[in-house]
């Protein structure tokens, strides 16, 4: 990845009068993290930058903006949004677009094939952060840690996102300016890592599962980390009526993890965040992605492609072979 | 609600239909005990008049404010028991009723259970009743027009009986004349009667009718609105003829470059056309049309120096430069008399009808009988050698209908009858022609059909009980492979000549219509209609009706009866002049609706669309629904994500305390 260019398009585009700010990451403050950056101007582009660990989907952060009441007399601000976004990312934008939750005139999109992140906390397991500034790199295949001794190789298969692994595609589905070359997709189209719970009959699933939401904190996290999760008033806050109970148990926790799954399903983009922030390790990848492929093999649909599809929710067929339904 | 909810609950016996298996003095005793329940009664029929009158007395007597009524699907008296709360003085919403007939009663047979059950049904109900908000529905203006899709017979009909009736009548037929399928046959069965004879003045007053506007050669391309008020567009094709001048004299098609060239559709391909018609000729309107795929001028530019109809049409009518012209209107009221296709014999191969020529279908058999046809009326056939006259004469009846192997297990309903039609008039033109029918079951359900096919096999016609497996072909004759089933032999018998008796099907095209008006269609693929017994010519949405063979195969007697019986429930809007519009809709919360128009694709009825709202100051999309046009279905609140979207005495605060009740949680 060519930073200088990265930076050279960042610059340009900050500094146009219709756009507000441009949303990227930057190096953290600790060891070898990144942290999310908004760009106000293009003195500010010098700390860009895009490497393995730039994992966190910033389309979540273009809904997440505040619309705070505009006193009488004055416009809202109708500036743009400028986003960096890898190939998940930009399948989140589409996916926005196609419900509406932000409009294609409100943003610019700039694209990144994305060769493959890190998973920070299989790369902590083998290399511990220090408080020392380190960095990832791409080296061909694999990852370079540049740290202050020598550079050391690490192996792809040994840190790579797990859903990084199964991605289908890393070159984003939408830009209105691309940095660098496409990639070469990697993954089996029809592989959603499920394989192993699928396999397992349904008495030992639900003990699977019983173990994992009992762990869960309800943090809220996850929703508010996912791109898609940012209804105004969502029904797992909702007071009147309480679908969810406040009650942190297996079974209010059950009823808030299948009302979000379902919420997602064909709508998840398979971006991976809710899992990611997750401070329990639940494995949620593994229950959207399960329903994502569900969607895509008995509706033929896949979500966050094309910005101009009708929703999965609302489309309908009538040739639609509804071999699940009895 | 401020004032204190007052509860009446009554529990119907249905006769013996609930109380044979539902204790319904247990339940009563146990609605008495419910919280605000103040009276709690049974009776043997709540929905006659003395079952009424004790909710009424009770309204009036105990200060009654809400009512649950215990008995059958809401489907059924819903209605009857809101008016009773209307003339009570209470608002006809604040009713709940209580399904212990067709989700209790009717599928459970331990009293014990079944008596358990309509207790947690009853306590459910009294859970929601008491969340009812005070409902009221609205009347708007109804236009005083009708819409009717398809000029067959059904669409004749029901056209000449509301423009009778006073009212503006839009027929819109897709082909180029009126008349639809009857005016292919030759004679009708039972009584025979020519089908020209009895349809052709049908079809000239339709088209002389002051009130009827009739649309030949158009198509509906756009329906909006609701029952009372829909918005329609109908494009009217290019005929390339200008049809005031046209004066149905034909000399344009006697000189057509390419006359006689092409299959035409009206003789099912045996007569043969130009490329300007006139499909058959007692055509209504008797105009030429020019089939723009066909001409030589419209396809490459040039049809020889000059065109010959042009050359040929004195009053010169011929207008290539002609285009199609939309037309708009409103209607108050909407009947799709679309019609059927005839199965198409090329998916039973078995029987070589795109092998061999003396393998027809019944259809082309009644060209091959009508004066008019492409044979005058002669029955030929070519056996693959020469044109004969068939003396052995074979009838396959059900092909394409109750036929699981073809997707069609419904029976056709008229071939059994037009087979013994179509054979007696054979017996009548070659006497000395051995007929044979081929037959599962011979079905002459109607009036005069036992009487006829009685007569038809006393003209010598002989009936077969077996399906034959194979045609094929010995020497000149076709052999048909069957085992008689009455005595167990199996048979290869020889004819000259086999009809194909071809069921009925809905229209490949029936597409179209179906997703302009948002249609059902039943298991068999024929338009549904709204309930099988009780409202046969209604559909789903208010204000379109049924006619004819679109809703299920029938017989012309048949099909003018629900041609009528549709005519009838059109009118009622238009002789009223309003329609009432039903309160029980969805309404959106606005503050939290995302605008992501999920509801607007989904709503079956497009009763939602999304408006700008200003929200604190920045302009936001919500989602608005037309009233007029919502049917309170709940689709759309079914897709909601952020529940915004909630069909009113159905909303989430008014079921869920409902589902909590049915769980036992109080
Ligand atoms: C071989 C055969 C023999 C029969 N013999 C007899 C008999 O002897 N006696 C008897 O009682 N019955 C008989 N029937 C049954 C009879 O034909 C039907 O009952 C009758 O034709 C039904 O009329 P209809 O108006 O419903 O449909 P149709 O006759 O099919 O008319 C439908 C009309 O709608 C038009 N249309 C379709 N779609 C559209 C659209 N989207 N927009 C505009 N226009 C459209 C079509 O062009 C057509 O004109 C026979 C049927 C067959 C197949
Ligand atoms: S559910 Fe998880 S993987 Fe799916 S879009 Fe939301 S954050 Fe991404
Ligand atoms: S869980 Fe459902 S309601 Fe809540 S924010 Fe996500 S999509 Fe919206
Ligand atoms: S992030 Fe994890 S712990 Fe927090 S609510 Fe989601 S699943 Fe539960
Ligand atoms: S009502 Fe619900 S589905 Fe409809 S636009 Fe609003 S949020 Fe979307
Ligand atoms: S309830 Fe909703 S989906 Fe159903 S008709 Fe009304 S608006 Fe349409």
């Amino acid at each position: 990845m060519d930073l200088n260019q990265l930076r050279k398009v960042a610059a340009e585009v900050v500094s146009r009068d219709d756009v507000k700010y441009l949303i990227g990451w930057r190096r953290g403050t600790f060891g070898y993290r990144v942290a999310p950056y908004f760009v106000e101007d293009a003195a500010g582009v010098d700390e860009l930058i895009f490497s393995p660990l730039c994992i966190s989907n910033l389309a979540t952060y273009l809904t997440l903006v505040e619309k705070l009441p505009v006193p009488r007399g004055q416009e809202p601000d109708k500036r743009k949004v400028a986003l960096l976004v890898k190939g998940c990312d930009s399948r989140a934008v589409a996916q926005l677009l196609v419900e509406k939750g932000v409009k294609r005139e409100e943003i610019v999109v700039v694209g990144l094939p994305c060769p493959g992140m890190i998973d920070r906390d299989l790369l902590a397991e083998k290399y511990p952060e220090t408080d020392k500034a380190a960095e990832l790199r791409w080296n061909g295949e694999d990852f370079l840690l540049v740290g202050e001794g020598e550079d050391i190789v690490i192996p792809r298969a040994e840190v790579l996102a797990e859903k990084c692994r199964l991605c289908r595609h890393p070159n984003p589905v939408l830009s209105d300016i691309t940095v660098g070359e496409p990639v070469k997709p990697w993954a089996a189209a029809d592989d959603s890592g499920v394989a192993e719970i699928e396999a397992k009959g349904a008495a030992e699933r639900w003990d699977y599962w019983e173990e994992q939401f009992s762990k869960c904190v309800r943090c809220y996290s996850c929703k508010s980390a996912c791109p898609l999760c940012y209804c105004e008033d969502c029904i797992l806050d909702r007071l009147d009526p309480i679908w969810v109970n406040r009650a942190v148990n297996f079974s209010e926790n059950t009823a808030f993890h299948l009302a979000r799954a379902f919420h997602l399903a064909g709508r998840c983009v398979e971006c991976g965040e809710c899992e990611r922030v997750c401070p329990a390790g639940i494995p949620l990848g593994k229950l959207n992605r399960k329903l994502a492929q569900t969607v895509r093999e008995e509706y033929g649909f896949e979500p966050g492609l094309d910005p101009e599809a009708e929703p999965f929710q609302a489309s309908y067929k009538p040739d639609d072979p509804e071999e699940f339904i009895l | 609600m401020t004032e204190k909810p007052k509860l009446g609950v009554y529990i119907c016996h249905c006769g013996i239909n609930i109380a044979a298996t539902v204790d319904v003095e247990a339940v009563t005793e146990f609605a008495q005990s419910l919280p605000n329940v103040v009276v709690a009664r049974n009776y043997s029929y709540m929905c006659s008049d003395p079952g009424q009158l004790l909710i009424k007395d009770d309204i009036q007597e105990s200060g009654l404010n809400r009512v649950v009524v215990a008995s059958c699907s809401p489907r059924m008296h819903e209605p009857t028991f809101r008016k009773a709360l209307q003339e009570a003085g209470l608002n006809p919403y604040y009713l709940e009723m209580a399904n212990i007939r067709e989700q209790d009663s009717w599928v459970h047979q331990d009293r014990e259970e079944a008596t358990a059950k309509a207790k947690e049904l009853v306590a459910a109900a009294v859970a929601k009743v008491r969340l009812l908000e005070p409902l009221t529905p609205r009347e708007v203006d109804a236009e005083p027009a009708a819409l009717i899709i398809g000029a067959g017979i059904a669409g004749i009909q029901a056209a000449l009986d509301i423009g009778d009736a006073g009212f503006k009548v839009y027929l819109v037929e897709q082909s180029p004349s009126v008349g639809g399928r009857m005016a292919q046959l030759d004679k009708t069965f039972p009584t025979l009667d020519c089908s020209a004879c009895i349809l052709t003045p049908k079809m000239v007053d339709v088209a002389n009718h002051p009130n009827i506007e009739l649309l030949a050669y158009s198509e509906v391309e756009e329906v909006s609105g609701f029952v009372g008020n829909f918005d329609v567009k109908v494009r009217k094709k290019a005929r390339y003829v200008d049809v005031s001048k046209c004066t149905g004299c034909g000399d344009c098609a006697e000189a057509c470059r390419v006359a006689g060239r092409f299959p035409n559709e009206f003789e099912e391909g045996m007569g043969k056309r130009g490329a300007i018609y006139l499909p058959f000729p007692q055509a209504v309107p008797a105009k030429y049309t020019i089939d723009p795929e066909r001409c030589l001028f419209l396809t490459r530019g040039r049809c020889g120096k000059s065109p010959k109809c042009v050359d040929a049409c004195q009053p010169g009518a011929i207008d290539f430069e002609q285009k199609d012209e939309i037309v708009t209107f409103k209607v108050g009221a909407i009947i799709v008399a679309t019609g059927f296709d005839v199965f198409d014999a090329a998916k039973k191969p078995e029987y070589g009808y795109t092998e061999f020529p003396n393998v027809i279908t019944g259809l082309e058999m009644e060209r091959l009988v009508s004066a008019s046809g492409p044979t005058g009326g002669e029955i030929l056939v070519d056996n693959g050698e020469e044109q004969i006259v068939p003396k052995e004469i074979a009838f396959i009846q059900c092909v394409g209908s109750r036929d699981q192997s073809v997707g069609n297990e419904y029976c056709s309903r008229v071939c059994c009858m037009y087979t013994a039609k179509q054979a007696h008039l054979i017996k009548d033109k070659i006497p000395d022609a051995k007929v044979k029918v081929y037959y599962i079951d011979v079905r002459a359900f109607g009036k005069g059909f036992e009487e006829f096919y009685d007569r038809v096999r006393r003209e010598g016609i002989r009936y077969v009980r077996g399906n034959p497996s194979e045609i094929f072909k010995r020497g000149n004759k076709l052999i048909v492979k069957v085992e008689d089933t009455l005595t167990a032999t199996p048979l290869e018998d020889e004819f000259d000549l086999v009809v194909l008796a071809v069921g009925l099907e809905p229209r490949a095209d029936d597409r179209k219509t179906i997703d302009l008006l948002r249609l059902s269609q039943s298991p068999d693929r024929f338009l549904m209609e709204a309930h099988p017994k009780l409202r046969p010519v209604d559909t789903a949405s208010d204000g379109i009706f049924l006619a004819g063979c679109c809703q299920g195969p029938k017989d012309i007697p048949d099909t003018v009866a629900q041609a009528k019986g549709a005519a009838a429930s059109a009118l009622i809007p238009l002789a009223r002049g309003k329609v009432s519009i039903d309160a029980q809709v969805a309404g959106v919360i606005e503050d939290t609706c995302r605008g992501c128009g999920f509801c607007v694709s989904i709503c079956p009825y497009t009763a939602i669309e999304l408006v700008e709202i200003n929200r604190m100051g920045h302009m936001v999309e919500v989602a608005r629904v037309n009233e007029a046009l919502c049917k309170g279905c709940g689709s759309c609140s079914a897709g909601c994500l952020s529940n915004s979207i909630q069909p009113k005495s159905f909303r989430d605060r008014q079921i869920l305390p409902q589902i909590a009740a049915l769980g036992g949680i109080k």
